[in-house]
């Protein structure tokens, strides 16, 4: 049965990736709450623009820019939330990212202490504005800025790294940008992150989600007969059942409050782009499928056009899947792109167990081709789903370098920050036992340290008598340089937290 | 009964605790707080025992009272019955039970015989408490009937008196020896990283590689080198 | 305390089951022994080095001497210890998700089981029964079950490698060597410390650790 959702009332970041729907550009604001009052008339001002999820995003009279709202815990407290709906939010959420550094491998580098300076600041409430173009972003931005004029009692915090005007490097900027980025030609946009490679092809589907049977194919959940459904509302949105049957335990009371929100992680993750090409070059000398298969091993997917390492493993299976896609209709390509499982190659031979794309979505893969082990296939896959909703932010000015600030503004969304997010970076991405690999990491995403450089195992047919390639000496290849977690209400919960009239009893 | 799985055993132990107070603290809590005081890693006494895979100890205070959970799963008479009667309902309550000592419970998982274990224990158990050696009587001191105790063999028959059935035993490991185990685990370790280190190397200097290799891991040696039982760094 | 020792959790739990039904969990865990199949969803998690269950009749705690007080017991007891590799969450999660049905076999005739779906009566039920550890040994804190099962085939498929093939021509070395890693390819994860899955316990052993090291 599919299930029906308020969209008037979620907000529109959760249901649609707004990067996909042309808004290219994106700003992000986030302000310290100095007075209960005068803060909740703030947010009553902005909730007026925020965008739900019924909002037409393409076509003639589509929207063309957008904005969103989310809260950290301190945040809430500084709204004056009642304390009986405080106490009802889970520990993780409570903490914030930076308290969990230990969970998610946050070292080195990446620790804390490194962050953009507004992580110093105490951060209450996060503004997203999505925009087709610059111009009605920085429209949007102008009225945003009225507002806190206009309300008082909020603060917009200064402190992120990125350029000023004149291309000139500035830690105090008073948010931060983020832009799909473009061809050589500077106009013609691509899916793609610095590295090159495409991002968020794999995205989840959850009920209520679409109504397009073919976009759930790689991307919901995969059943016992092999077909894939949408996944339980519930793993994404608060107040609808999941996967366990049941309604999310992380909801704060009362219902009002939480249904229909969600809880978004924000983390901005900084690419090292020169010791990234550098290492591709140095370890590609060895590899015998030369550099560009290197890379996809590494991801999963071909940097150029996504095809998935599992249907084209070498140059020359890849050579015809790239005639086939070039002559596909849209929606074929979209299938090809998401359309297979790893247990089509359980053995790891065509996509290693280290690659991006498999570890952050084993694809049913985990019973290891034991008929029937488990209840489904996806049992212990489907709970660890995420939403991303991100964009790259910033220029590469010098491709040999690790300078600069260019990166990816890595948002997730979930109902359950640390089964769902943290779980898929601490056992999954930063650790291996569940892919059978140790303490191996994955090469792109992974804490490898200087000090004791990582390796991983790219595995080859069994039986073949071929060794499998080691590649060594992995550097630290993204560093996070800020982030925190937050709680995305539904509209209608904005107006109650706006009201002062949120009641728990 | 089903103690062994292969050469793997579980061995299961409730020793009741005097019911007791010395000076203002009760024996359970005398023992407890030795439990919480052995080291850890290598440093647990454990690490000394022959043959000891995993190993806990706790003291179990009470059984717990089932008030909490619902089950709706089973038809229940009394469910029936309770609508009209108020002393039925109560009565399909779960009991209330009460332990009237409490244990010390010790439950291990080793390769091999048990006796050889309890041997074993009793005379390799050790470890530095505060700068004072401590033998195995120093956790079972406060056991009822512990001070019979005097030799491996006393030791032997009080455990087997104290001793619980598994009714299942799971093994999802090996039951090979420790030592077997802990071996195996250098070789892994150490393989590893020599495969990875002389991967493209030409065939005569791989070999000659290896030779040195497999002279410095020794395959066959289950004594050294190897890891140590406990060992929590590479 | 700690329930945690390196890549292990001891968990202890234990659950009041009627006496006159105890016969009857006899007989479900002898059954899967006997059916391959039933623990095939145990083995495939592969997430367990050693469990047990242990049912005590509500007559049979350990009695020594006649000055120790007789139990009076309403209930029988069972007691599950389990070594898992992981956190508490983790591996009860993973249980409810891939062997739901076997959970519910074990436990089926425990005093107001809650059944393991839906999620969170269960984990109440298990955290409500559940005992902490008070001292926790593992002989291998960097090795998983997997490396454990994994070491043993290095180790043998290296000795035998060795004897058959370390003095080959070189080129026949090198093609025995190529199979041989072709064999290990996925044993090769290396182990490190485990990474920290819970803040609290780690903090626990930190200050242990911190105390052993003043102490010498």
């Amino acid at each position: 049965m599919t299930q029906n959702l308020d969209l008037t009332d979620i907000q529109g970041n959760i249901v649609k990736a707004y990067g996909s729907s042309g808004f290219f550009k994106a700003r992000y604001l986030f302000l310290r709450v100095d007075d209960g009052d005068k803060g909740r008339d703030f947010v009553g001002a902005i909730t007026s623009k925020v965008t739900s999820a019924n909002e037409k995003l393409k076509g003639d009279d589509a929207l063309t820019v957008t904005t969103n709202m989310a809260f950290t815990y301190a945040g809430l407290q500084a709204l004056e939330l009642p304390t009986a709906s405080l106490v009802g939010f889970p520990s993780d959420f409570v903490m914030g990212m930076s308290k969990r550094k230990d969970i998610l491998g946050d070292d080195g580098p990446s620790d804390p202490k490194y962050w953009d300076k507004i992580w110093q600041e105490k951060v209450h409430i996060w503004i997203s504005i999505n925009g087709k173009t610059s111009d009605v972003v920085e429209e949007r931005y102008q009225w945003i800025l009225q507002q806190i004029k206009a309300t008082g009692g909020v603060t917009l915090l200064r402190g992120h790294c990125g350029e000023d005007g004149n291309g000139n490097a500035v830690d105090d900027l008073p948010y931060q940008d983020a832009s799909v980025l473009y061809e050589k030609d500077g106009v013609t946009p691509t899916a793609k992150e610095h590295f090159g490679y495409t991002d968020g092809i794999g995205d989840p589907v959850f009920d209520g989600q679409t109504n397009n049977a073919a976009r759930v194919i790689g991307r919901g959940k995969l059943t016992r007969s092999g077909d894939w459904v949408p996944l339980a509302t519930g793993e994404f949105i608060l107040g609808h059942v999941d996967e366990a049957m049941e309604y999310p335990q992380t909801a704060p009371r009362p219902d009002l409050l939480s249904n229909n929100g969600t809880y978004m992680v924000y983390r901005k993750l900084h690419e090292n782009v020169g010791t990234f090409n550098k290492f591709l070059d140095e370890q590609s000398k060895d590899y015998p499928g030369g550099k560009e298969l290197l890379a996809a091993k590494f991801s999963g997917r071909w940097r150029d056009n996504g095809a998935p390492l599992v249907h084209t493993p070498d140059n020359e299976s890849k050579a015809e899947w790239d005639k086939k896609f070039a002559a596909a209709d849209d929606a074929t390509q979209k299938r090809m792109l998401t359309d297979f499982t790893y247990n089509e190659d359980i053995s790891g031979a065509k996509c290693p167990f280290s690659a991006h794309t498999r570890r952050i979505n084993p694809r049913g893969s985990l019973e290891y081709g034991v008929k029937d082990a488990f209840h489904t296939p996806g049992a212990l896959v489907d709970r660890r789903r995420i939403l991303r909703r991100g964009l790259p932010y910033g220029k590469v000015k010098d491709e040999t370098s690790d300078k600069g600030n260019h990166g990816i503004i890595f948002m997730a969304l979930n109902a359950d920050i640390k089964r769902q997010f943290e779980f898929v970076q601490q056992q999954w991405i930063n650790y291996a036992n569940d892919f059978k690999q140790g303490n191996d990491k994955e090469v792109l995403l992974g804490n490898h340290s200087s000090k004791d450089p990582g390796k991983v195992v790219l595995q080859v047919e069994p039986g073949s008598g071929k060794p499998p390639h080691f590649v060594n000496n992995i550097p630290r290849l993204v560093e996070t340089r800020g982030g925190d977690y937050f709680f995305i209400p539904s509209i209608g919960a904005l107006k109650l937290i706006a009201g002062g009239l949120v009641d728990p009893t | 009964m089903a103690n062994t799985s292969g050469k793997a055993t579980a061995l299961t132990v409730l020793s009741p605790i005097v019911n007791q107070i010395i000076d203002g603290k009760s024996c359970a809590d005398i023992t407890r707080e030795r439990c919480y005081r052995l080291p850890i890693h290598e440093k647990s006494p454990l690490a000394k025992v022959p043959n000891t895979y995993l190993a806990r100890l706790f003291v179990l205070d009470n059984v717990y009272y089932e008030s909490l959970t619902a089950s709706d799963s089973i038809f229940n008479f009394s469910e029936i019955t309770s609508i009209f009667s108020d002393s039925a309902r109560l009565k399909a309550l779960p009991r209330k039970d009460q332990l009237k000592s409490k244990y010390l419970v010790f439950s291990t998982n080793f390769h091999g015989d048990l006796d050889e274990y309890l041997t074993g224990m009793w005379e390799k158990w050790s470890y530095d408490d505060n700068g004072q050696q401590r033998g195995v009587q120093h956790i079972w001191e406060h056991c009822v009937a512990f001070d019979g105790v005097k030799d491996s063999s006393s030791f032997i028959s009080y455990m087997k008196r104290c001793q619980l059935d598994a009714t299942l035993f799971f093994n999802g490991s090996t039951d090979d020896s420790l030592q077997e185990q802990l071996k195996s685990l250098y070789l892994k370790q150490e393989f590893s990283k020599f495969a990875a280190a002389n991967q493209g190397k030409s065939a005569a200097d791989l070999q000659q590689a290896f030779k040195v290799f497999i002279e410095k891991v020794q395959p066959e040696n289950l004594d050294q080198p190897s890891w140590v039982p406990g060992q929590s760094t590479p | 305390m700690s329930n945690i020792a390196g890549k292990a959790y001891a968990m202890n739990v234990i659950t009041p089951i009627p006496w006159y039904k105890v016969w009857l969990n006899r007989l479900i865990f002898w059954a899967a022994l006997k059916i391959p199949n039933v623990l095939n969803g145990l083995l495939t998690l592969s997430l367990i080095h050693y469990a047990r269950w242990v049912i005590i009749p509500r007559d049979k705690f350990p009695r020594l001497d006649p000055s120790q007080p007789k139990e009076d017991l309403n209930y029988s007891y069972m007691l599950f210890f389990s070594n898992f590799n992981g956190s508490w969450d983790q591996y009860v999660d993973s249980f409810t998700f891939a062997i739901p049905s076997g959970l519910d076999l074990f436990w089926k005739m425990n005093v107001k089981y809650p059944k393991s779906v839906p999620l969170t009566p269960f984990h109440n039920y298990i955290q409500h029964n559940q005992i902490d550890t008070a001292h926790y040994y593992n002989a291998y804190p960097m090795a998983a079950s997997n490396d454990v099962k994994s070491a043993k085939n290095v180790k043998k498929a290296l000795i035998d490698f060795n004897a058959a093939s370390s003095n080959k021509s070189p080129d026949e070395f090198l093609e025995d060597y190529n199979k041989l890693l072709n064999q290990l390819q996925n044993d090769f994860g290396e182990m490190r410390p485990t990474p920290i899955v819970s803040l609290a316990a780690q903090a626990v052993k930190e200050r242990v650790m911190e105390e052993q090291r003043q102490s010498h």
